[in-house]
């Protein structure tokens, strides 16, 4: 065991280091003069007996050397004088720290936050047991183009029942209710599920239990489990409530468990996140249509049995499809059925545009440490004395290899620790910015797997921009540096090439990140440019959810419409109102399928469908949707009159081409009048009540009178803004003072709201591009700054021959546009290449825009030149004299 | 093997001091050096200076201790001394010498006959 007494003895011996020194010197120094004492004793006179003690002894410093790594940890102690050396360095250029960790900060702060939204909303497992088992089930007509995601309850029944592949199998839908008792009624996101849904994601309930088969039995006892904020909000986080019963729209629930505070089930995240899961067969409205085969509304969710594949799984599932579907789909073909893992379903579609911010936060990356690295070489150049100095002390090429390295490492890693810190704000920042509909995105955290991602980030940056200059700064030719006169340290031409390089690089990145961060604003612009087909401006919207255990008859649905348009209109604040279900750019959009009577007759399989709305006579006055033919909707249309619909131009241009559709009939609506004949009496103008970004399709409306829904979405017009909001409420609440009034907006930030997601794509890309140009100039500046001052001397000589400042002037600018025009060609070249990858995300622009290609590489050349300017004019105040003094 | 002859070197050197110290006791680095160029006979060119690092090694293994104390002529001087394992290391190194010596002699006497 002596080898650890020695470790410990050792790494002890690193400490404490001015005493043991002084011990050490105090020993030796006695041992010295008792030699030369006994020399004097010897007969010898003090000096020389003195000098013969010191040529016994040995060389002191060298004993004093041995001693020294014999008691530390010499790898360690390096390493640390190393660290010390590299932090001192900094200190003494601070420009040249500040700047190199800025830059530093910057790359990795801005991947690091863009990396952390990634990671939560696209890699990170799901927070379900395994969850790489996890699938879900939908069918799919590829022959009708249709991906419905939902099944009917009895055809789930049947894949539960009949499969092989799946270890557990749940259905789920959400809807919302109303909840009462203990205190104010409000609305709650009700999950109907079936009573695997738990078992199968692998969630335990915090307290009491989840649901048993048992529950998911017709006549059984309704039971509830409820979210932990449900909890906490409504109940105070009582314990005693397990047990008690809850009402959802006036049916007793009996809450059998409380969720984890973790969960969540990224499905719907819409809506309130106070959220009740109560079995299928129990839900108050929707418990009876779960037997309708028509009804496809579920969501099937499953887990594969351990060491099943998905594809196994699916081949399973088609299989039973190939069985069941005459039942379920008599005489329709080309239906199967698809999975999908769960994650990909939660994710949807928002890993393309974060994929492309973390391209464009790469290419950042990628420019900072092209730009730390090159002052990193003109530092090594300037310091070129130091290392052959270094060297002729007997320094190994190794040696100063690592100090060089060291120092690189240091200035890594507080790079690293600012960006962090970058991030961690960047994160605060962002997440206020997200879109609410980026799923997952209450997960977003810079946590351990963040911090790693930052610190590989840094050793990836530290290898890139330490090692080039660390390769040339080793020059064997040490020697020649040291001969060479003071101040002008020679740069060779391989070291200018390199600089040379990584600045036209830098000036390439840029520009493909412009290119792409252009393409995105003016598709942003375009977007926000183009007309909703709706008047926007002072009109404010509103919803109003009627609970149906109190308003359960279409009457009363319809009476109720009618008091509350009646008060508004006759409020003298409130303009004009109307009211619609859905309204556009809501959250949800009714596509309904209908037929033409006595139309032309449809190829097998095809189904013809259409957005739905309901409205009341004057919603297309509000809004300003042009009449185009035929009438709107009067107060005449109601139950007991004959029924009437309203198309869009689209719904005309495809369907009725070369024929009038007034007085056409159409078959469609709601259960029970899903055979109803409607006669088509107007033509108004195209909406576009999906997105901006969607061409309008074809729309139908529908009477509220002849087709009520259970609530209203008011749109009201009025120019007194800061009283209207309240002014509404309190029209709604002299009706019913119990009913909650959600979603009041500004239909404008609606529609600001409707495109989050693309402008947060279009400012980040914005800043990001802003970023890289400011980099890659900071790069032009530190390249042409240094071949100034290298070229003091010859400009010297230059201006003493007689040139002029501005031809001087011209020559530095000149060195900077070569720079920039080079780099530009390699980044349009590179632009061209990967504009395609960003064609999906674009509206009404094209990345290979004209201008795009004019005024982007004019703004960069521009910047360039600017960048140059400073040193450029330093030049031209070359003193002759001075500068030829030098020699 | 480089390195070969200095290890040899410095096992004895080690050797040297332990058997030092255990015949003559505590003793500062001087006297330490001044008694192996005695006994030694300056067969062993000894650099005095190289002795410090040994004794640290011998100190950090724990065969030797140190302790600050005053020398005859009232100086601060360092005194060392052997440990317990100190000595069981020189009882071991002293008979592996001699098994080593006696094994060396007769191969040599072989080479005369």
């Amino acid at each position: 065991m002596s080898w650890l007494r020695t470790f410990v003895s050792r790494v002890s011996g690193m400490f404490r280091k001015a005493s043991r020194e002084r011990d050490l010197d105090e020993e030796l120094r006695a041992h010295l003069e008792l030699l030369t004492e006994e020399n004097v004793r010897q007969g010898m006179p003090p000096a020389e007996a003195r000098y013969a003690a010191v040529r016994a002894f040995g060389g002191v410093e060298q004993a004093k050397a041995s001693y020294r790594e014999q008691r530390g940890l010499p790898l360690i102690e390096t390493l640390v004088h190393d660290l010390r050396c590299g932090l001192r360095q900094l200190g003494r250029s601070p420009v040249f720290a500040g700047v190199a960790l800025g830059t530093l900060a910057i790359g990795i702060g801005a991947n690091t936050a863009i990396f952390s939204v990634v990671y939560a909303v696209l890699l990170k497992p799901l927070p379900f047991r395994d969850p790489g088992q996890l699938v879900r089930v939908f069918e799919a007509n590829d022959r009708a183009g249709l991906s419905g995601d939902a099944c009917s309850y009895l055809e789930f029944q049947d894949w539960h029942r009949l499969n092989h592949a799946f270890s557990g199998m749940a259905a789920v839908q959400a809807h919302e209710l109303t909840l009462t008792g203990r205190g104010d009624a409000t609305v709650v996101r009700v999950g109907d599920v079936t009573a695997d849904f738990f078992s199968v994601l692998g969630v335990a309930p915090a307290a009491g239990r989840a649901f048993l088969p048992s529950d998911d039995q017709p006549g059984g006892a309704p039971v509830a489990v409820i979210s932990d904020d449900l909890w906490r909000d409504r109940f105070g986080a009582d314990p005693a409530l397990i047990g008690q019963s809850i009402d959802l729209d006036k049916r007793s629930f009996t809450v059998v468990g409380v969720l984890p505070r973790t969960f969540r089930f990224s499905f719907f995240e819409q809506g309130p996140s106070r959220q009740v899961w109560i079995p299928i067969v129990q839900d108050p409205f929707f418990g009876a249509s779960a037997q309708m085969p028509t009804v496809h509304f579920f969501t099937a969710i499953a887990r594969l049995k351990p060491g099943v594949s998905e594809s196994q799984g699916r081949a399973d599932l088609n299989a039973l499809g190939a069985q069941l579907w005459p039942r379920y789909r008599p005489g329709d073909h080309g239906w199967s059925i698809r999975t999908a893992s769960l994650r990909k379903a939660v994710t949807g579609d928002a890993s393309a545009p974060l994929l492309l911010l973390l391209a464009a936060v790469g290419l950042v990356f990628l420019i900072a440490c092209a730009n730390v690295a090159n002052l990193m070489l003109a530092r090594a150049t300037s310091r070129a004395r130091e290392f052959a100095v270094r060297a002729a002390l007997g320094a190994g090429r190794t040696r100063i290899l690592r100090q060089l390295l060291t120092e690189s490492a240091v200035l890594g890693l507080v790079g690293a620790a600012v960006g962090v810190a970058v991030a961690y704000w960047g994160v605060q920042a962002l997440s206020g910015l997200l879109p609410p509909s980026l799923p997952r995105a209450e997960s977003i955290r810079v946590d351990g797997t963040v911090l790693a991602f930052a610190l590989a980030l840094s050793i990836a940056a530290i290898s890139l921009f330490g090692l080039t200059p660390a390769l040339f700064a080793s020059d064997p030719r040490l020697h020649s540096t040291l001969q060479k006169s003071a101040g002008r340290g020679g740069e060779g031409r391989g070291r200018q090439r390199a600089r040379d390089l990584l600045v036209t690089a830098e000036v390439a990145l840029a520009m493909v990140l412009l290119v792409g961060a252009s393409s995105l604003i003016r598709s942003f612009a375009a977007l926000i440019a183009v007309s909703p087909g709706f008047e926007t401006r002072k009109i404010l919207k509103a919803e109003v959810p009627l609970p149906r255990f109190l308003y359960s008859t279409p009457q009363q649905w319809i009476a109720f419409s009618d008091d509350v348009l009646a008060r508004i209109q006759a409020s003298p604040g409130l303009e004009d109102t109307a009211q619609a279900l859905p309204l556009p750019l809501a959250d949800r959009r009714l596509n309904m399928a209908f037929s033409i009577v006595n139309g032309p007759p449809l190829p097998p399989g095809r189904i013809d469908t259409a957005d739905y709305v309901s409205i009341s006579p004057n919603y297309f006055h509000v809004l300003g949707i042009p009449l185009l033919r035929g009438r709107t909707f009067a107060p005449r249309d109601a139950m007991s009159t004959p029924r009437v619909a309203i198309i869009s131009r689209e719904f005309a241009r495809l369907h009725f081409p070369h024929s009038d559709p007034l007085g056409r009939q159409l078959i469609f609506g709601f259960p029970p009048e899903t055979n109803t004949k409607r006669e088509i009496v107007g033509v108004v103008g195209d909406v576009r009540d999906a997105a901006l970004s969607q061409t309008p399709g074809p729309m139908m409306y529908v009477p509220f009178d002849q087709a009520p829904f259970w609530g209203i979405g008011l749109v009201v017009k009025t120019s007194s803004s800061a009283t209207a909001a309240r002014e509404i409420a309190a029209k709604v609440h002299q009706v019913d003072r119990d009913l909650p009034v959600t979603d009041i907006q500004w239909m404008s930030e609606a529609v600001n709201a409707s495109v989050s997601q693309p402008r947060l794509r279009a400012s980040l890309l914005g800043v990001f591009g802003a970023v890289a140009l400011t980099l890659a100039a900071a790069g032009i500046f530190g390249v042409i700054s240094y071949s100034v001052s290298r070229r003091t001397h010859e400009f010297g000589i230059r201006m003493a021959m007689g040139a002029s400042e501005s031809e001087v002037m011209r020559l530095v600018l000149n060195e900077a546009l070569r720079l920039a025009l080079s780099g530009v060609a390699v980044g349009i070249v590179l632009a061209l290449g990967l504009t395609r990858l960003i064609a999906s995300l674009l509206f009404g622009v094209r990345a290979t825009d004209p201008s795009t290609i004019v005024m982007l590489p004019v703004l960069v050349t521009f910047a360039a030149l600017l960048a140059a300017y400073v040193p450029a004019r330093r030049a031209t105040k070359v003193d002759p004299l001075v500068a030829l003094r030098h020699e | 093997m480089a390195g070969n002859k200095d290890d040899i070197l410095r096992g004895t050197l080690d050797l040297l001091v332990l058997k030092t110290l255990d015949t003559l006791g505590p003793l500062h680095g001087y006297g330490i050096a001044r008694r192996i160029e005695q006994v030694s006979e300056d067969l062993l060119h000894l650099n005095q200076g190289t002795l410090y690092p040994a004794l640290l090694r011998l100190e950090q293994r724990g065969w030797i201790r140190s302790r600050w104390g005053t020398s005859d002529n009232h100086r601060r001087a360092r005194y060392y001394s052997l440990t317990r394992s100190g000595r069981r290391q020189l009882a071991q190194e002293a008979e592996s010498w001699q098994r080593m010596a006696g094994m060396i002699g007769r191969v040599l006497q072989g080479v005369e006959e």
